[in-house]
C-alpha cells in the first residue's frame, strides 16, 4: 500500500484505541480514504493569518494520509509558507499533492463528496452534508466551532501564531472522525475520540502582538519532529530574527514524513540539519550535522536559549548541565504533550524527566501531536525573550490535544525538585542542604 | 471533639484530558489505585511506564497507602508516564532464540506436558543471548524446577555476570497466566518479564498467541497488548 511506511508511526499510535485484530493495512486505509473539503472565500484567505491556518491544517492532514480538495480562491502569499513552493497559496498547495507523505493528495477536484469540511473564519460554504467546523481566532488563541456556534470573524490579522492553533485543533478533529471509523479495542474509549462542538486554546500572555523580534543567539538539541515544529512555527512569524546552531546527526526517513512539518518526501535521506537550514533561511541556522556531546568542546559551548526537542533522556541531562540560561525541552507521549521550561536555579530538566527509559525504535507519533510540542515551545520562547513572567506553576504544561474541550486537557504545574535528580541541579541540592535528615 | 477522618472517598484522575473519579480507601496502596485508574482508562500500552501526579508537579509514592500519600476527598490526580518517551527499553533477543526456545519445549513436552525455559544474557544490558532448560518434572497440568539445578543456575550466573531476562513456559490450550505462575516467577523483580506460550508450544514459532506479562512494583503481573512492547527480535 502506498504510504503505509510513512504512516507507520500514525498507524502505531492508532492501536492506543483500535481493535487488536485489525491490520495496519486497514488502519491505513481508513486514514487514507477520509475525504476532507477545506473552504476559504478571498477576504479570509487575503491575510497571512489566514493563509497560515489553511496551509497548516492541510499539511497536518496530509501527514495523516488524508485526501484533502480545497475550495479556494487563489491569492498571492503574504509570506513564504516553507516547505512549501510557489508565490500564490493555490501553487503552493497544489504542488505539495503528494509531496508530503505518498498517496495523501491535494486538489481542486469538482467531484469531492467530503467525509468532513473546514471553513475558514466566517467564510460562507454550501450545503455540502458533512459535518463542518470553523477555524477562528486572533493573534494569540484559536478555536474552531461546529459550524452555527458562535459568530466567527474573518481572519485579518498578520500574526499567525492564533492561526496555527486552530488548524492544530481542526486537524484532531479530522483524525477523531477517522478513527471512529474503525472498531475499537473497548467502548469506553469513544471518549476520547468523540467530536468537540467547540474547542479553544489560548496563551493568556496578554502581550500585543509584536511586529518585530530579535530572539538572539538560540540553539536548538535535534532536528527531528518538535524542533522542525518549532522552526515551522518560527519561520511564519514576521520579521523575527534569530540566529543558532541546529544539532543532529541523523537524516531523514520515510517514517518521519508523518510529523516532520519541514521535511518532504524528496528530502528522505538527506541529513535534517541540512533540510531545516535550507527551509529557513531568515532564522540563520547553522546545521551542525552531529549529535550534541560528541566531544568537541569548541561546539559544545551552548546559546543563552537553548530548545531540546530530542527524545533521549541522558542528552536532556547533558545539555542541563551545561546550565543554559533559559532551556526549553519539547515532548510528546502518545496522544499528549509535554512542555517545560527551565531557568537558571528552577527544578531541571532532569528533575522532571528523571529516568533513562531507552525506547523502543519505533515511538508512536502523529502530526497535530509533534506540532503542538514546537507550537507551545515557541511561545514560551517569546514569553522570554518579551520579558512576561512565567510563574514557577506554569513550569510544566501535560497537554492532551485530543481532548481540548475537556476542562482538564491543559495541566500546568511546577516542576518538583528531586533529591535524586540526575542532573544535580542546583534546586535538587539545596533540598538536600536543608533536610537535616539527609545532612 | 475528635476529627472524623474519611475511610472511603474519592479522587479524581485525569488521563488524555478526561476526568473520572476513583473511590479509594484510606488503607488502600496508592500501587492499587494506579491500578484502578488503569483499569478505567482501559490503558494497555505500556501501562507499566505510568504514575499518578498531584498538582504540584509531584509524584504519589506507589509503595505508600493513601493516608501516608496524604491523598485528599476530590484531589486531582494527573496519570502519565514517569518518562516522557514512547515506551520502556525492550529486551533485544537475538535471531535463533524464538526457534530454539520453541524446539526445546517440543521435545521436551511433546505435546502432552508443560516445560519451561529461562532467557538469559549478559547482567550489563539487555540482550538474550541464551535458552537455558531447567531441570525440571513435568505434566499436563504444570512443571518444578529441580531445587539442585536452581541452585547451582544463581550460582553459574553470578560467576558469568549474567542474568535472566525472563522466563518462557508452555500450557495446553490457551496461554494465559495461572495461579500457580503468579507466585513462582523464577524473578520477582519489577519489569521482569514472563511469556506463556499456548498448545505446548505446537503451534508456529511466533509469539503472536502467547500471553506476555511483565511485572509491576507491587508484585502483580500486567498483561501486555503485544510483544513488542517489550522485546525486539533482531
Amino acid at each position: 500500500m502506498t504510504g503505509l511506511e510513512e504512516l507507520a508511526r500514525t498507524v502505531l499510535l492508532c492501536r492506543d484505541y483500535v481493535a487488536n485484530d485489525l491490520t495496519d493495512y486497514e488502519i491505513c486505509e481508513r486514514l487514507q480514504s477520509r475525504q476532507i473539503l477545506c473552504v476559504s472565500d478571498l477576504r479570509n484567505l487575503s491575510s497571512h493569518s489566514g493563509q497560515t491556518a489553511l496551509v497548516t491544517l492541510v499539511s497536518l492532514m496530509s501527514r495523516m494520509g488524508m485526501q484533502v480538495a480545497l475550495d479556494i480562491p487563489d491569492v498571492k502569499l503574504a509570506f513564504a509558507q516553507p516547505p512549501l513552493r510557489g508565490s500564490s497559496i493555490g501553487s503552493a498547495l497544489l504542488g505539495a499533492n503528494e509531496g508530503l507523505v505518498a498517496g495523501a493528495t491535494i486538489t481542486t477536484r469538482v467531484d469531492f463528496r467530503p467525509d468532513v469540511i473546514f471553513a475558514l473564519g466566517n467564510t460562507p460554504i454550501e450545503d455540502y452534508r458533512a459535518p463542518c467546523w470553523r477555524l477562528s481566532g486572533d493573534e494569540w488563541s484559536g478555536r474552531v466551532d461546529i459550524d452555527g456556534v458562535g459568530t466567527p470573524r474573518a481572519w485579518t490579522a498578520e500574526f499567525p501564531i492564533g492561526s496555527m492553533i486552530c488548524a492544530a485543533l481542526a486537524a484532531t478533529e479530522a483524525f477523531k472522525f477517522a478513527l471512529r471509523g474503525l472498531r475499537l479495542r473497548s467502548q469506553s474509549d469513544r471518549a476520547f475520540l468523540r467530536a468537540s462542538r467547540s474547542s479553544v486554546w489560548e496563551f493568556g500572555l496578554n502581550a500585543a502582538p509584536f511586529t518585530e523580534l530579535d530572539l538572539g543567539l538560540v540553539d536548538f538539541i535535534s532536528a527531528g519532529a518538535i524542533s522542525q515544529a518549532a522552526l515551522y512555527v518560527l519561520a511564519r512569524v514576521p520579521r523575527v530574527r534569530m540566529r543558532g546552531r541546529i544539532f543532529d546527526d541523523d537524516v531523514t526517513a520515510s517514517s518521519n514524513l508523518n510529523r516532520n512539518k519541514l521535511s518532504l518526501k524528496e528530502d528522505v535521506g538527506r541529513l535534517k540539519v541540512e533540510v531545516v537550514a535550507r527551509r529557513c533561511p531568515q532564522l540563520a541556522l547553522e546545521p551542525i550535522a552531529a549529535r550534541y556531546g560528541n566531544g568537541n568542546p569548541e561546539l559544545e559551548k551552548l546559546a543563552p536559549r537553548v530548545i531540546v526537542g530530542v527524545d533521549d533522556i541522558p542528552s536532556r541531562w547533558e545539555v542541563q548541565r551545561r546550565g543554559p540560561a533559559w532551556l526549553a525541552v519539547g515532548g510528546t507521549s502518545h496522544f499528549n504533550v509535554s512542555s517545560s521550561v527551565h531557568r537558571l536555579g528552577e527544578p531541571c530538566s532532569g528533575c522532571l524527566h528523571p529516568i533513562d527509559e531507552p525506547g523502543p525504535d519505533a515511538i508512536p507519533t502523529i502530526s497535530f501531536v509533534s506540532f503542538w510540542a514546537g507550537l507551545l515551545t515557541v511561545v514560551r520562547l517569546f514569553q522570554d525573550v518579551l520579558g512576561i513572567p512565567c510563574p514557577l506553576g506554569r513550569q510544566h504544561l501535560w497537554l492532551s490535544p485530543l481532548g481540548m474541550d475537556m476542562p482538564r486537557a491543559a495541566m500546568w504545574s511546577p516542576v518538583a525538585a528531586r533529591k535524586d535528580c540526575p542532573v544535580k541541579c542546583f534546586a535538587s541540592r539545596s533540598l538536600t542542604e536543608i533536610d537535616p535528615i539527609a545532612a | 471533639m475528635t476529627p472524623v477522618t474519611e475511610k472511603k472517598f474519592a479522587v479524581e484522575v485525569v488521563y488524555n484530558g478526561v476526568e473520572k473519579s476513583i473511590q479509594v480507601e484510606v488503607e488502600e496502596r496508592v500501587s492499587a489505585l494506579l491500578q484502578k485508574a488503569i483499569a478505567q482508562f482501559g490503558i494497555t500500552q505500556a501501562p507499566h511506564l505510568l504514575s499518578l501526579f498531584r498538582e504540584d508537579g509531584t509524584v504519589v509514592d506507589e509503595s505508600q497507602s493513601v493516608e501516608q500519600a496524604r491523598l485528599k476527598p476530590g484531589e486531582m490526580l494527573l496519570l502519565r508516564p514517569n518518562a516522557v518517551k514512547g515506551g520502556s527499553e525492550r529486551l533485544r533477543v537475538a535471531g535463533e532464540i524464538l526457534p530454539a526456545t520453541f524446539m526445546l519445549l517440543r521435545d521436551c513436552g511433546r505435546g502432552e506436558s508443560e516445560c519451561a525455559v529461562y532467557w538469559t544474557g549478559p547482567g550489563s544490558d539487555h540482550t538474550v543471548d541464551a535458552v537455558e532448560h531447567p531441570a525440571h518434572t513435568r505434566s499436563p497440568f504444570g512443571y518444578e524446577v529441580q531445587s539442585k539445578w536452581l541452585t547451582d543456575f544463581w550460582k553459574q550466573l553470578a560467576a558469568t555476570r549474567r542474568s535472566v531476562k525472563a522466563q518462557v513456559h508452555t500450557h495446553p490450550g490457551q496461554a494465559f497466566r495461572s495461579a500457580s505462575d503468579d507466585c513462582w516467577p523464577i524473578v520477582s523483580q519489577a519489569g521482569f518479564i514472563s511469556i506463556v506460550l499456548p498448545d505446548f508450544a505446537a503451534g508456529r514459532p511466533t509469539l503472536d498467541d502467547a500471553w506476555i506479562g511483565v511485572i509491576l512494583n507491587d508484585g502483580h503481573w500486567q498483561r501486555l497488548a503485544s510483544a513488542s512492547e517489550v522485546l525486539v527480535v533482531s
